[in-house]
């Protein structure tokens, strides 16, 4: 008989804990938020199965005014944010993949400065004040609009598009901007596909400068209306004039809060076969210094 | 060619960056030079008048300010002593899983913290540590441990972070080492199988000395973030029951700053931290590069 591989076990072991770890508590919060109000006082941590099957928390948290409205403004936000991140990074990505023009010394050093120097919070509130941003979401849609290095990632794969077929649309006389309409951008959707989930993520996410930006409730995003209600414990807010009823139904608070936490997480679920495929790739090879 | 011709020859290339490099410009160089605020008084209205470093000895003489710098430091050290290690021994673990399946499913779920936010991260941590039913204590219980109330305990706080920190980062920071470790030439395995070595041994003595480099570049990048010590994290799960010993540098920068709208006095405390930042980094880069040849460029 095959002796027992005590280190493989063990091995094994340790990884599937440290699965558990993530994986109970977002389940416990899923079956918390499907258990029904009147036995959600029976669910503690460790419950992974709802008590008594309801959907009545998503009911109320989809007819609050706060959350669809937050669910909305965070959509605009990741979508619009993540649009613009995209055509500016790659029409910067497209001119520093150039290989002679006069200046790309310059620019690339440029980059690498605003790289390595980030300015601080005071200044950036106070430009944004200056602009008239406060309370818009063009503040929230505008900030980190490039970042430098998704565009050297970027960069990268409109290196991989092979330089004959350049050459030949060239000879077509094709100019700069339908070699990047027409060629770098359909040959680079893999690229494309890698930055817009690193750049939707993050805007999906960003839940400081919303905060800091934008000051009427009605306009806060998703991301504050969870910090609000879960970390602030800030049920009146939220669910304030419901007292804890709505249309005939009892409330339970810890179940509303777990069913914001779900909400704020289906998109990225949603989205996480994609970004395992591209996100790691990217990573992986913007990561690694041959 | 003259620049001039050099120019028209590829004007479009120079329209083409203009939107980018607007956007640098008045978004990212306007604000980095407006950190001169730190040498001024802030006026709303006319301009700021400059008063040198008084903002300067008014931090340095200030009590918070020290108490802010000692919890930086403490709670960054901790994270880099008992946080540090996870993501490589994690690698070493998960390049040993030779089953596809297993493999696959223990990378994509202990990659998906990473992509959740700090405010979701904060919510899911207060109730696993909830002293009635979070998971963590009703565990402790069965091991006849009384329940504790960690978040609002000064005691513990520190290792909450140390300990959510590990449960959001470690799985996908072990991409990096992953990625290194199978560069790794198969032959050495091979001629240590043959010598006799088993797997501890070859994990030990193969794998672990060929992450030398990767782990020297992920240390010095961890450094320059040194001074930062995780703002969002403490941002979301600091209370009033445990300020005084998790209040941080850009959580300090945040409350004087935003909060109390002390401009001026605010940005000196964040600038403090960005030189300090810089020189972290540029020291341990020429250090280690020394020492092992290793360093970031």
């Amino acid at each position: 008989m095959k002796k027992l591989d005590i280190s493989k076990i063990v091995i094994y072991l340790i990884l599937f804990l440290f699965s558990l770890a993530v994986l109970i508590p977002i389940l416990n919060l899923l079956a918390i938020s499907l258990t029904d109000a009147s036995k959600a006082h029976l669910m503690n941590g460790l419950d992974i199965i709802p008590k008594q099957f309801s959907l009545a928390t998503y009911q109320v948290l989809l007819n609050n005014p706060l959350i669809t409205g937050g669910i909305l403004n965070s959509v605009w936000i990741t979508v619009a944010g993540t649009v613009l991140n995209l055509v500016l990074t790659s029409l910067a990505a497209y001119v520093v993949a150039r290989n002679n023009f006069y200046g790309k010394g310059a620019v690339v050093i440029f980059l690498i400065i605003i790289m390595v120097f980030e300015p601080g919070l005071i200044p950036e509130y106070l430009l944004v004040k200056e602009l008239n941003l406060l309370n818009t979401y063009t503040a929230l849609i505008l900030y980190k609009g490039v970042n430098v290095y998704y565009l050297f990632i970027m960069m990268r794969y409109f290196q991989d598009v092979p330089e004959e077929l350049l050459e030949a649309a060239k000879i077509d006389g094709a100019g700069h901007l339908r070699l990047y309409a027409q060629i770098m951008i359909p040959l680079s959707k893999a690229g494309l596909a890698t930055l817009g989930l690193f750049y939707g993520v993050f805007h999906w996410n960003e839940y400081f400068r919303s905060m800091i930006y934008i000051t009427a409730q009605e306009k806060w995003t998703l991301q504050v209306v969870l910090r609000q209600f879960v970390i602030r414990q800030d049920n009146t807010t939220i669910m304030g004039g419901y007292e804890n009823m709505f249309g005939g139904q009892m409330l339970d608070f810890a179940s509303l809060q777990a069913g914001t936490i779900i909400i704020a997480i289906v998109p990225l679920l949603l989205l996480y076969p994609f970004i395992l495929k591209y996100y790691t790739k990217g990573t992986m090879e913007g990561g690694v210094k041959d | 060619m003259t620049v001039l011709r050099k120019l028209r020859h590829d004007w479009i290339l120079y329209i083409m960056l203009a939107p980018p490099l607007a956007y640098f410009v008045i978004f990212h160089l306007i604000p980095i030079f407006g950190m001169r605020l730190a040498f001024q008084d802030y006026r709303i209205v006319g301009d700021n008048v400059w008063v040198g470093f008084k903002h300067f000895d008014v931090l340095f003489s200030s009590p918070a300010f020290f108490t802010v710098i000692k919890n930086t430091l403490i709670i960054s050290t901790m994270k880099m002593v008992f946080g540090f290690p996870v993501p490589i021994i994690l690698a070493i673990l998960v390049n040993e899983v030779a089953n596809r399946f297993y493999r696959k499913y223990v990378q994509s779920i202990i990659y998906l913290p990473h992509f959740l936010s700090w405010v979701v991260i904060a919510g899911i941590w207060i109730g696993l540590l909830n002293p009635s039913e979070g998971a963590i204590n009703l565990i402790s219980n069965i091991f006849g441990a009384s329940s504790i109330d960690y978040m609002t305990s000064k005691d513990h706080i520190r290792w909450v972070f140390v300990v959510s920190e590990i449960w959001r980062s470690a799985g996908w920071d072990s991409i990096i080492y992953l990625a290194a470790i199978m560069k790794i030439s198969p032959g050495l395995y091979e001629a240590a199988k043959i010598d006799g070595a088993n797997r501890l041994q070859s994990m030990l003595y193969i794998t672990l000395p060929q992450l030398y480099g990767t782990i020297v570049t992920v240390f010095i990048l961890n450094l320059g973030f040194f001074m930062s010590a995780g703002f969002d994290q403490v941002f979301n799960m600091m209370n009033d029951s445990v300020i005084s010993v998790v209040d941080i540098l850009d959580t300090y920068v945040y409350r004087i700053g935003i909060v109390n709208g002390q401009f001026a006095y605010s940005t000196a405390a964040s600038l403090f931290k960005g030189v300090i930042g810089i020189f972290l980094i540029l020291g341990t880069h020429f250090t280690s590069k020394k020492v092992t040849g290793n360093g970031l460029w």
